[in-house]
């Protein structure tokens, strides 16, 4: 049983980026064959929208159309409406994130994203070595251990061609800088948000 | 006010396709004096250059006969083919037009008997048949041609083939000294029927017209179907001259797309039904796909969809394909994209592929004086302003609605025109 939320139309115009021209669409399927990742969506772009605004609010969310794009930008460039489809995709991720649904907190790309910004934020710097290790023990102790063999030749060759480091993890030199200026970004973000 | 003495009952029309020659014969009939001014060396316009016509298939010759024979029994009306508009001065009632003409290098004269042609040696692109072949450098533009006088190309002046073809016209009608000209004109009123051109495929890069042999465009289809046509009327795709097994028509090439032209186009739906009757006819076992984001029959033409939709060999697919691919296999082209209706994302190999490109008004070309006032967003001419304006030139029309417009149009300049 699909439950339909008559105002999920209207909140994503006004709150997720590009939702305003989402409403432009006029489902002629260009993004939707496209797209790299097409066949391997649920629902692609377009049916996507679609949902949107038939109100299927918990399926867009779980869907994981918002997470397989790769950002190539083939539907922003061709859509004939211009509606700025890849935008409009993270976005409506992001607010599936923040909404706490498990489909979209426990996805793969926002798994990784929660581990980069780990290590951006705390430290300056991503050191790939810190991303990949939260990221793979973020499905728990033995699946991320699992993770890390399977892909330990890779890094063994990396280490080997001077493109990974070993040592002590990159890091910025004004830590205390960065927590000022991240507790800023916050702020306003959260004013823009109201 | 525009002083009363240089006001003229005179009535100028730009553009002699079949919007420019209705609006001249409607107000020559009325009593007015009308100059008829074509930049090509022929009358007929884009309808010439159309295998048939929808809704009823009938042959152009039809309409283009008809008003031939009204514009020939009128001594009012003054025809001057390759010529366009220089300049224009004055307002509604009186304006003062310089006219340039190119040289044809044929006389009044001419008889059509066509020993020019044979004299000739040299062969340049055929502007009848988008240039899809080529015709001698002294040719009859076509066979519906008004005048029906040859036309010969600039590039054989002062070369021996120049002195051969001269030579050979009997009745000394060619004449390779004429040069441009300019001659200016009083009249009272200017009706623009200066039509459309198509929009180009080629900026179009998703669909791969320039690389791609077997994508062509719905125009160049009309030609491939015409018995005048480069293929004598044989549907053939262009690789290697076999006739096509399956077709893909692909609506709103260009149209109703911001990227390119933002409009509705509103002839292509009922041209591409056309071209999948064209194929059907010719070939019992081909399969024809139409690719649309929704079909728009208008008007009264919504019954030659439904005659369409009966065979079961003509097939409609709800997509605006993403992007055309070339083929593995010699030929052909393979359009990928998504079934809306079914969301597969499909990728089908077609032998000939179609572009349903849009209609794109001429003064785009840049060859008009300026009247930016009188142009919308897209180069069409409000129908509203001062210019008046008939067909294609005001606004994306088919054949009919066209000459009702520009009936009015000439209603509206006798009523200028008028003192
Ligand atoms: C693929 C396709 C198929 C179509 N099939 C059909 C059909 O089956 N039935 C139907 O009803 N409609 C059809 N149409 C629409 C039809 O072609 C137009 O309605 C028709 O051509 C309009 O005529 P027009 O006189 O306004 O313009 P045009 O035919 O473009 O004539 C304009 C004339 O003005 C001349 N001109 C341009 N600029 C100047 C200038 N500066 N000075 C002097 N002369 C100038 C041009 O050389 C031309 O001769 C089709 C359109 C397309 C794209
Ligand atoms: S390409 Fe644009 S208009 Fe077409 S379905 Fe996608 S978002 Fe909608
Ligand atoms: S940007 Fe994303 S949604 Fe758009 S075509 Fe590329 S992968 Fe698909």
């Amino acid at each position: 049983m699909s439950t339909y939320d008559l105002n999920f139309a209207r909140w994503v115009y006004e709150n997720v980026d590009g939702g305003d021209k989402m409403a432009l669409c006029m489902q002629c399927g260009t993004c939707s064959g496209s797209c790299p990742l097409g066949a391997q969506m649920d629902y692609g772009p377009r049916k996507l929208f679609m949902m949107v605004r038939a109100g299927l609010k918990d399926k867009v969310l779980e869907s994981n159309t918002l997470w397989n794009c790769v950002s190539c930008y083939n539907c922003v460039v061709r859509c004939p409406r211009q509606v700025p489809v890849k935008y409009v995709l993270h976005s409506l991720g992001t607010a599936a994130v923040r909404a706490g649904i498990p489909a979209a907190t426990k996805s793969d790309n926002a798994r990784f994203a929660r581990a980069f910004w780990w290590s951006a934020s705390k430290l300056g710097r991503t050191d790939e070595r810190i991303v990949t290790a939260l990221f793979y023990f973020s499905y728990g102790l033995s699946k991320g251990f699992k993770m890390a063999m399977a892909n330990l030749p890779v890094a063994l060759g990396l280490v080997k061609t001077k493109r990974m480091h070993i040592g002590a993890p990159y890091m910025c030199k004004n830590k205390g800088e960065l927590k000022t200026i991240l507790a800023k970004a916050a702020e306003i973000e959260a004013r823009h948000a109201k | 006010m525009t002083d009363k003495t240089s006001r003229s009952r005179t009535i100028l029309v730009v553009g002699g396709g079949i919007s420019g020659i209705t609006a001249a014969v409607e107000a020559a009939e009325a009593g007015h004096d009308v100059v008829l001014i074509e930049k090509t060396p022929t009358l007929g316009g884009r309808v010439a250059r159309m295998n048939r016509y929808f809704p009823k298939l009938c042959h152009p010759t039809c309409g283009l006969e008809i008003n031939y024979q009204r514009i020939k029994k009128s001594s009012r009306i003054k025809v001057f083919t390759m010529s366009s508009v220089a300049a224009v001065k004055g307002g509604p009632g009186g304006y003062t037009v310089t006219v340039k003409t190119q040289p044809r290098y044929v006389k009044p004269s001419c008889t059509a008997c066509g020993d020019c042609a044979a004299a000739a040696t040299s062969e340049v692109a055929n502007h009848h048949n988008y240039g899809m072949d080529k015709v001698k450098s002294a040719h009859l533009p076509h066979t519906m041609a008004f005048p029906m006088r040859y036309v010969i190309d600039g590039s054989v002046v002062g070369t021996p083939e120049g002195a051969a073809i001269q030579a050979a016209c009997k009745i000394g009608a060619v004449d390779l000294d004429e040069k441009e000209s300019s001659f200016e004109l009083e009249v009272g009123a200017v009706v623009w029927a200066t039509g459309w051109r198509p929009y180009p495929a080629s900026n179009l890069t998703m669909y791969r017209y320039d690389d791609l042999p077997d994508v062509i465009t719905n125009v160049e289809m009309e030609r491939l179907a015409s018995p005048d046509g480069p293929t004598g009327g044989k549907i053939v795709r262009p690789s290697d001259h076999a006739a096509p097994k399956t077709v893909a028509l692909i609506q709103c090439a260009g149209s109703r797309d911001l990227n390119h032209l933002p409009y509705c186009s509103r002839v292509c739906c009922l041209a591409s039904l056309k071209h999948a009757a064209y194929v059907r006819e010719q070939m019992a076992d081909a399969q024809v796909d139409i690719y649309y984001i929704d079909l728009r029959a208008h008007d009264k033409l919504e019954s030659f969809v439904q005659r369409l939709k009966r065979d079961p060999q003509v097939g409609f697919v709800k997509s605006k394909p993403a992007r055309i691919e070339p083929s593995g296999a010699g030929g052909g082209a393979v359009v990928c994209g998504e079934n809306t209706l079914t969301r597969e994302v499909y990728a089908k190999n077609y032998d000939l592929v179609v572009l349903a490109t849009g209609m794109q008004p001429s003064v785009i070309e840049g060859d008009m004086p300026a009247m930016d006032k009188d142009l919308d967003a897209y180069g069409f001419i409000f129908p509203e302003g001062e210019a008046i304006s008939a067909g294609v030139a005001s606004g994306p029309l088919d054949v009919s609605m066209s000459v009702q417009s520009a009936t009015a149009a000439a209603l509206k300049a006798i009523r200028v025109a008028s003192v």
